[in-house]
C-alpha cells in the first residue's frame, strides 16, 4: 500500500515537471501550427547555463530560473522575429525542418563550448528527502514540481485574464476570426513563441538538478514531450497537463512493479491505444480544418 | 460612401475579382447576389482587409482602406461577419463578444458600456453569456457574431450570407437585427445566396458575375427584373415564391445560362 502511494506521489511530482516542459511546446503549436522540435534543445541549453552558473557561483539552480525565464523570453522573441516568422503560413512540416536545424545548431554549440559529457547540478538538498506519513519525497522533486505548478498557474492567469492571453487564445482557436476583431497575428505569434520559450527557463533549470544531461539529451526530451502533447491533444494546455501526469505515473508505476525499462514502452502503448479511439488526442479539438472567412 | 474601384484580387491562381467597380451608398443596405463562386465573399474580404487586392482601391468617404490590414480597416469603422466560423468555439459568449471590442480594450468603461448595450439589444448574449460558443446553434451563432461586430459601433457592417443554415425564426431575428442596425445609421453591405430574402431586406441590389458587376439597381427593381427572376428567384417575378432549394439550384446553374442563352432556359 505504502509502495503504491509512494509510486503515485512520485509520479505526480515527475508529471508536474513534464507538464511544465510540455506547456510551451503545445502553446506554440496551438497558436502558430509550429512544431518546435528545438524545444528540447532549448531546455538542455538552459540546463547547461544553469549548471555552469551554479558550479561557478553556487547559486541555487532552481532559483536561477528567475533570471533564465526573461532571458529565454527574449531569445524566443528574437528567434521568432529573426527566423521562424519567415515560414509563417507554411505547413507544420516546414517548421519541423527549420526548428530541427535550430536544435542541431544548439547541440553543436554546446558540444564545442561545454563538452560532450554528462552533467548534473547537485545542490546541498540534492540527495535529501522529506518524510511524510512514511512516504519519502525527494526535495529536488518537490522543489521542481512547485516551480512547475507556479509557472503553470501564472501561464493560466495570463492566458485567461489578460488581453494578451485572450488574443493568444483567440488566434489559436480561429486565426481569421481573430484578425477580424483587430488582433494582429504577427505580434501575437511572436509573443506566444516568446512565452512558450520562456517556460524552458524554468524547465531547463529544474532539469539540470533532476536529470543528468549532455548536449544530445535533447532528442530524448523532445520525443518524450511530443509524446505527451500528442496524447493530450496538440495545442491543448489541459491535454499537456494530463498527458504529462500519465507519463509520470506510467514511469513510477512500471518502475515500482516491473522494471524502469518498460516505462517508455507502456507510455507509447497508451498513446497508441488512445489515438486509435481519439485521433485528435485526449483534449484535442476536432482535427483542425482551416477556417475561411 | 464606400467606393471600390478597379479591384483585381485572387488567391494566387488567377484573379477572382476582375476589375470590380462598385459604389455602396452610405446609410443604405446594399445586397450583392450572384452564382456560387462569383466572388461575392471575395469582395467582402477585400473590403475588410483579409485579402489585399492586387490592383485597385477601396475607399471609405475618400479615405483609402486597401492599404491597411484588418485591424486598420476595423479602426476606420468597418466590421465583417464572415460566411462561416467566425467565433472562438472554446470561449464563452461573453468572451467572444468582449473580444469584438479588442481595439477598445484600453478604455474599460467604454467596453463595459458597449457590452451592456449589445447584451440588451441581443438577448442571447445575456442569456447564454457563460456558455461556450461552440455549443450554439447556427442561428444563435449568427446573432453572437453580429453582436461581436456591434461592439465597435461600426459605420459599415459587412455580412456574408447571414441566412446560411438558419431556421425561419432565426432568419426573422437576424434580418430584424440588420434592419435595426441600419436604422441606427449603419451602412450595410450584404451578400446573399437566398436572393429573395437578401433583396427584400436591401435598398440596393448588385448582381455579381465572373468577378464583375453585371447589373446594379434599386433592390425592388432588381427583384422585378425578368432575368434576375428567371435566374435567381426560380421563375417570373409575379409567380409564387420559390422554395429555398430551387433558388440555390438556379443560382448554381447561372454561369452556364449567362452566355446569352438565358431565354432558352424557359
Ligand atoms: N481561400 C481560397 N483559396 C483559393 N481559392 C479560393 C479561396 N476562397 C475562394 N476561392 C475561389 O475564389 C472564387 C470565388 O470565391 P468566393 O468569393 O468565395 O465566391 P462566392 O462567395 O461568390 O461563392 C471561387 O472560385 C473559389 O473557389
Ligand atoms: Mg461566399
Amino acid at each position: 500500500m505504502t509502495q503504491l502511494v509512494q509510486a503515485l506521489v512520485l509520479g505526480l511530482l515527475i508529471g508536474g515537471v513534464y507538464a511544465l516542459m510540455a506547456s510551451g511546446l503545445t502553446l506554440i503549436f496551438g497558436v502558430m501550427n509550429i512544431i518546435n522540435v528545438a524545444h528540447g534543445a532549448l531546455l538542455i541549453l538552459v540546463a547547461f547555463i544553469t549548471w555552469k552558473t551554479w558550479s561557478v557561483t553556487g547559486i541555487d539552480p532552481i532559483l536561477l530560473s528567475i533570471v533564465m525565464t526573461p532571458v529565454m523570453f527574449g531569445l524566443g522573441w528574437a528567434l521568432y522575429k529573426g527566423v521562424l516568422s519567415r515560414i509563417s503560413g507554411t505547413s507544420p512540416g516546414m517548421s519541423v525542418l527549420l526548428t530541427f536545424g535550430i536544435a542541431i545548431t544548439i547541440e553543436g554549440v554546446l558540444n564545442v563550448t561545454a563538452g560532450n559529457r554528462f552533467r548534473s547540478a547537485t545542490p546541498s538538498y540534492f540527495s535529501q528527502s522529506y518524510r511524510v506519513f512514511g512516504i519519502s519525497l525527494p526535495k529536488a522533486q518537490v522543489y521542481g514540481c512547485l516551480a512547475a505548478v507556479l509557472v503553470l498557474g501564472l501561464l493560466y492567469l495570463v492566458l485567461s485574464r489578460t488581453w494578451t492571453g485572450r488574443a493568444i487564445r483567440a488566434t489559436a482557436q480561429n486565426a481569421s476570426g481573430a484578425a477580424l476583431v483587430g488582433i494582429q497575428s504577427a505580434g501575437v505569434a511572436a509573443l506566444a513563441f516568446a512565452i512558450g520559450t520562456a517556460t524552458t527557463g524554468v524547465g531547463g533549470s529544474v532539469l539540470s538538478v533532476l536529470y543528468p544531461f549532455f548536449p544530445a539529451s535533447h532528442y530524448d526530451w523532445i520525443s518524450r514531450l511530443l509524446g505527451i502533447i500528442v496524447l493530450g491533444g496538440m495545442g491543448s494546455l489541459a491535454g499537456a497537463l494530463v498527458g504529462a501526469l500519465i507519463l509520470g505515473l506510467a514511469e513510477t508505476l512500471t518502475a515500482t512493479y516491473g522494471s524502469l525499462q518498460w516505462s517508455t514502452l507502456i507510455f507509447y502503448a497508451v498513446i497508441m491505444i488512445v489515438l486509435l479511439f481519439r485521433p485528435q488526442g485526449l483534449f484535442g479539438s476536432r482535427l483542425r480544418q482551416d477556417v475561411m472567412a | 460612401m464606400l467606393t471600390i474601384s478597379g479591384v483585381y484580387a485572387g488567391y494566387g491562381g488567377g484573379d477572382v475579382l476582375q476589375g470590380l467597380d462598385l459604389e455602396v451608398p452610405s446609410g443604405a443596405i446594399t445586397c450583392i447576389v450572384g452564382p456560387n463562386g462569383a466572388g461575392k465573399s471575395t469582395v467582402l474580404r477585400v473590403v475588410s482587409g483579409l485579402l489585399k487586392p492586387r490592383l485597385g482601391t477601396v475607399e471609405l468617404d475618400g479615405v483609402r482602406l486597401d492599404q491597411f490590414g484588418t485591424a486598420g480597416v476595423l479602426g476606420k469603422g468597418v466590421a465583417q461577419v464572415p460566411q462561416s466560423q467566425a467565433l472562438f468555439p472554446q470561449m464563452t459568449i461573453r468572451e467572444n463578444v468582449l473580444l469584438g471590442g479588442y481595439t477598445l480594450r484600453r478604455d474599460k468603461q467604454l467596453l463595459t458600456k458597449r457590452y451592456d448595450r449589445v447584451a440588451e439589444l441581443i438577448p442571447i448574449v445575456a442569456e447564454r453569456s457563460n456558455d461556450k460558443a461552440g455549443n450554439l446553434s447556427g442561428g444563435q451563432r449568427r446573432m453572437v457574431e453580429i453582436a461581436r461586430c456591434l461592439m465597435v459601433e461600426p459605420s459599415v457592417l459587412l455580412l456574408d450570407e447571414p441566412s446560411l443554415g438558419l431556421d425561419p425564426i432565426s432568419l426573422t431575428g437576424v434580418s430584424q437585427l440588420v434592419k435595426d442596425a441600419n436604422a441606427g445609421g449603419t451602412t450595410v453591405l450584404l451578400v446573399e445566396q437566398n436572393v429573395r430574402l437578401g433583396l427584400s431586406m436591401a435598398t440596393h441590389g448588385v448582381v455579381l458575375e465572373g468577378g464583375r458587376v453585371a447589373l446594379e439597381a434599386a433592390a425592388g427593381d432588381l427583384m422585378a427584373n425578368p432575368e434576375v427572376a428567371e435566374l435567381y428567384l426560380g421563375g417570373a417575378p409575379s409567380k409564387a415564391p420559390a422554395a429555398a432549394g430551387s433558388t440555390a439550384a438556379a443560382a448554381g446553374s447561372a454561369p452556364a445560362a449567362r452566355s446569352g442563352d438565358a431565354s432558352t432556359k424557359r
